[in-house]
């Protein structure tokens, strides 16, 4: 079926298979393998995109679904060369380790912080609440997330 | 004491690669896609224990898309060891082979679809019929011990028993107290948030390449290399970017047969597997039953510790044996003991395969040490910070296993900082709370190790060139699991060449372009690997000042480095930069400023930890609350502190996931009851306590800048303390993991 819809401000018309997952279409068909997959059942978080503003497991969505929409990738989070402080405060808060929930929670964090610029850290901490991270403990990462929120 | 201040050494940097991580960039095995790649599925087995009647694949080969169907009929039956790390490697028992004819477990590989899509394999796999002779099927150590019909493989179901003895038997006083307490340890999953992926290719110049997300490249050369009957220069391991590891994909669990595959097809293959894959068919942390008995004098001294361990090592055997040997080794570094004995048997089981998890057996025995030495302090009416006090080892003493010196063990240190710091006396000795909720304090102590010296072969080799403009380029054979080892490595070369780190790159394992390295585990990275930079860094540095030396015309002993640039002792202004160096040397001197160098392990001093945890348990529900944490490590020097930190904070999640939650459960047919991520619970943000670290950095071994491992040992106090911390709040002393909210209120 033909689909039309915007990623990362670019819109886009496609002829898809009505079963396809959002997480493939990005991965597979875009190239955006910023996104992840841990689990494909809405489990994880790692696959987590902002759609039309709000955070969704791109694992989930299945492409018929954003027809119209816009959608926003890890890809999209810097700007003209310039990182959104999110990321920065990612990088120095060691809020990383293996990387690989790193994304999606960002993305996560990215919609919290679009609709709440002064989260607290029980409002963080149920934000990604759907974003598991096996490496860090999350301490870090919240840290992160009210240090980017504050400034 | 470490007075010395270090330009790098100390600080906290991000790890390396962060910069592409948050912008989605990096390129993990599961991103990567070559030209002409096909995709491979596989077929696991639905049933824990049966032979293979009659398979048919037919319709799955006529599938428009499919390129080859493999069983046990059209592969090699050749065994091997998943574990393998070197050739000719002791207790590396061949139980397994590509595909099986006899499955043994639930998630056994009967049959693999290579299609060019993977929906197409997926859909072929599902068109594959197998009849099944069903067996009995052994889920327990127990029962696998007691049936002896029952073969799970040809020579029975104990894989090994050993017998281990430390010490003279003494005759214990006869006014001492003797204690016995059992702890159960439960199957868990590593939880890798990415899966296991593998890519491999063969070409026609017959070389296989395969990219791993691996902790040892060599290893999986080794493996596959024998079992494929190809040279080892023929075989080239790369290791990739990993989102985690945690000892899970420490053993070659889908490099072979994906290897195999593109060997066969004579094309690039993917082998990803799902969660639900990678739960039942990759590796899980081995099941333990042990039971401690020790004698201690009425002042609290103890005088002898009898263990028996038994480990359910599933449906092959890897390294449980190794992994239940480990355990032998553990307790004698922590306390003082005068007669140590540990028996222990390893057996096959219907059960999903156990192997290397984060801390190496360290964690399943200091978890029933502890809730042990909780039990002794309570018997003796004994303050539990006294008595471990007079236990604990101290500085220097000698190792009872291995006679080697525990090096400058402050364990002792630990306890008492931390008590102090977490305020032990006042919350463990204030009035037990009456209402719902119950709060309690539990503490435990571990020891871990710093490499393989001792049991194994220990050296690391590593290459490293200074570039014509003075920058330079470290080859390792090192993999970084996402703790920051190539970030700690770059330091301690930084700080040795007094050059800021990023003028140096750090490259990891690839067994065609790099030097040897055993890989990553056995806490050796820092420890050792980190010697081995030290090391080859200090021979380059007197090599630049060997070149700087024909510049100046001085002798090198008046010659200094600072900040990329060498200069004359006392003569600040009179400096030659990296880059003049480099390239006078090549154009002037004819020389190339490169230097190999292997270094060897000498020692294995202990790693120390002791953590505090408190915890508030909700007496209607059972829910447990982790409220408080503190975590202190005798680690000899952080070299990236704050990474330093998230290793531990990350231990103590896995610990407290451990302790309450994480269980594959397994039922008395074998199948598997939770092998989704919306089951098998993993702590998110919102179950995590804040977790305070102390570090004690009193160096005084031999690792880089006295610094000792970290990673594995932060995980392995943490259930014990989070255990006893719960059995403090309602009086009980559940040891019986994980402590779920229906064990807990059971007991209440
Ligand atoms: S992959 Fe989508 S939530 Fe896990
Ligand atoms: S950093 Fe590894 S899963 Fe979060």
């Amino acid at each position: 079926m033909q689909i039309e819809f915007k990623v990362n401000g670019e819109e886009y018309q496609m002829d898809i298979c009505p079963t396809m997952r959002l997480v493939d279409l990005l991965r597979g068909k875009l190239g955006l393998t910023g996104t992840k997959e841990g689990c494909g059942e809405g489990e994880c978080g790692s696959c987590t995109v902002i759609m039309n503003g709000k955070a969704v497991n791109s694992c989930l969505v299945l492409a018929p679904q954003i027809h119209g929409q816009e959608i926003l990738t890890i890809e999209a989070l810097e700007k003209n060369g310039q990182m959104d402080r999110l990321q920065e405060s990612f990088i120095n808060n060691g809020a990383i380790q293996c990387g690989y929930c790193t994304p999606g929670m960002l993305m996560s964090a990215k919609a919290l912080l679009m609709a709440n610029s002064n989260p607290s850290e029980e409002e963080i901490k149920i934000a990604i609440s759907g974003n598991l991270c096996r490496c860090t403990g999350y301490n870090k990462i919240v840290h992160a997330i009210k240090e980017a929120a504050e400034e | 004491m470490l007075t010395k201040d270090f330009k790098y050494v100390g600080q906290t940097y991000p790890i390396h690669d962060a910069p592409q991580k948050v912008r989605g960039e990096l390129v993990y095995v599961s991103d990567l896609n070559l030209p002409k790649m096909v995709y491979a599925k596989l077929l696991l087995s639905p049933i824990a224990h049966g032979i293979i009647k009659n398979i048919d694949t037919s319709k799955a080969e006529t599938l428009p898309g499919v390129i080859r169907v493999f069983t046990h009929l059209n592969t090699p039956n050749k065994t091997y060891s998943r574990y393998r790390i070197i050739p000719d490697q002791d207790f590396c028992l061949e139980d397994e082979r590509l595909f099986t004819e006899k499955v043994r477990f639930v998630g056994d590989r009967v049959a693999a679809v290579v299609a060019t899509s993977l929906e197409t394999a997926k859909d072929a796999i599902s068109l594959i019929q197998v009849d099944y002779e069903v067996l009995p099927v052994l889920s327990t150590p127990e029962a696998a011990l007691l049936d002896e019909k029952t073969k799970i493989h040809p020579d029975g179901n104990l894989i090994y028993q050993y017998d281990y003895q430390l010490g003279e038997q003494v005759l214990v006083s006869n006014d001492s107290v003797e204690v016995e307490t059992t702890t159960r340890t439960q199957k868990v999953h590593h939880a890798t948030i990415e899966t296991h992926v593998c890519v491999a290719d063969y070409n026609s110049a017959g070389k296989l390449t395969i990219w791993a997300g691996c902790q040892g490249a060599f290893g999986v050369r080794t493996i596959v290399a024998d079992l494929l009957e190809l040279s080892y220069n023929k075989v080239r391991v790369i290791k990739m970017p990993m989102g985690g590891s945690f000892g899970g994909k420490q053993e070659a669990i889908i490099e072979p047969i994906t290897a195999f595959l593109a060997k066969e097809v004579r094309r690039p293959v993917k082998l990803i597997f799902d969660r639900k894959e990678c739960i039942m068919a990759t590796m899980t942390r081995p099941a333990t039953s042990t039971t401690i008995k020790t004698s201690v004098t009425k002042d609290g001294i103890l005088e002898d510790c009898i263990v028996d361990t038994v480990l359910d090592a599933g449906a092959y055997a890897t390294s449980s044996v190794d992994n239940a040997y480990a355990m032998s080794k553990k307790i004698c570094r922590l306390y003082r003991i005068p007669y140590y004995q540990h028996q222990g048997k390893i057996v096959y089981t219907n059960t999903p395969v156990a192997g290397g998890a984060r801390g190496w057996g360290a964690p399943e025995i200091m978890t029933a040490l502890e809730i042990h030495m909780n039990a002794v302090a309570k018997r003796l009416v004994m303050d539990l910070v006294e008595f471990r006090r007079k236990n604990l080892v101290h500085p220097y003493d000698r190792d009872k296993a291995s006679s080697f010196s525990l090096g400058n063990a402050r364990v002792i240190e630990c306890l008492e900082k931390g008590a102090a710091r977490f305020g032990w006396n006042e919350r463990y000795y204030r009035m037990p709370d009456k209402g719902r909720y119950r709060r309690g304090v539990g503490l435990a102590c571990a020891a871990h190790k710093n490499g393989m010296y001792g049991g194994f072969p220990e050296h690391s080799t590593m290459t490293l060139k200074m570039n014509e403009d003075g920058s330079f380029i470290l080859n390792t054979g090192l993999h970084d699991l996402g703790c920051g080892t190539i970030t700690s490595i770059k330091l301690i070369t930084a700080e040795v060449l007094d050059i800021d780190p990023s003028n140096i790159t750090v490259l990891e394992a690839d067994t065609e372009n790099g030097p040897y390295d055993f890989g990553s585990y056995g806490s050796r990275v820092t420890y050792i690997c980190g010697a081995c930079a030290y090391e080859v860094a200090k021979r380059v540095k007197e090599k630049i000042l060997e070149c700087a030396s024909l510049i100046f015309r001085k002798p090198k002993q008046y010659l200094e480095v600072a900040n990329g640039t060498v200069g004359i002792s006392g003569h600040q202004q009179q400096t030659i930069s990296y880059r003049e160096i480099a390239t006078t040397a090549k154009t002037k001197d004819n020389t190339d400023i490169v230097i190999t160098h292997t270094y060897h392990g000498t020692s294995n001093p202990g790693v120390y930890a002791v953590h505090f945890a408190e915890v508030e348990v909700d007496t209607l529900t059972g829910r447990v609350r982790v409220s408080d944490y503190l975590a202190v490590h005798d680690i000899g020097k952080a070299i990236n502190p704050g990474m330093v930190e998230g290793q531990i904070q990350g231990g103590v999640q896995m610990g407290i996931g451990y302790a309450l939650y994480e269980e594959i459960k397994i039922g008395n047919d074998g199948r598997i009851l939770n092998s989704s991520l919306a089951n098998y619970h993993v702590i998110n943000a919102p179950d995590m306590p804040t977790v305070k670290t102390l570090l004690i950095e009193q160096g005084g071994d031999e690792g880089p800048y006295g610094a000792k491992s970290v990673g594995e040992i932060a995980f392995v106090p943490v259930a014990a303390a989070v255990i006893n911390a719960v059995n403090n709040a309602l009086g009980t002393s559940l040891s019986d993991m994980p402590l779920t909210p229906e064990k807990i209120l059971a007991a209440l």
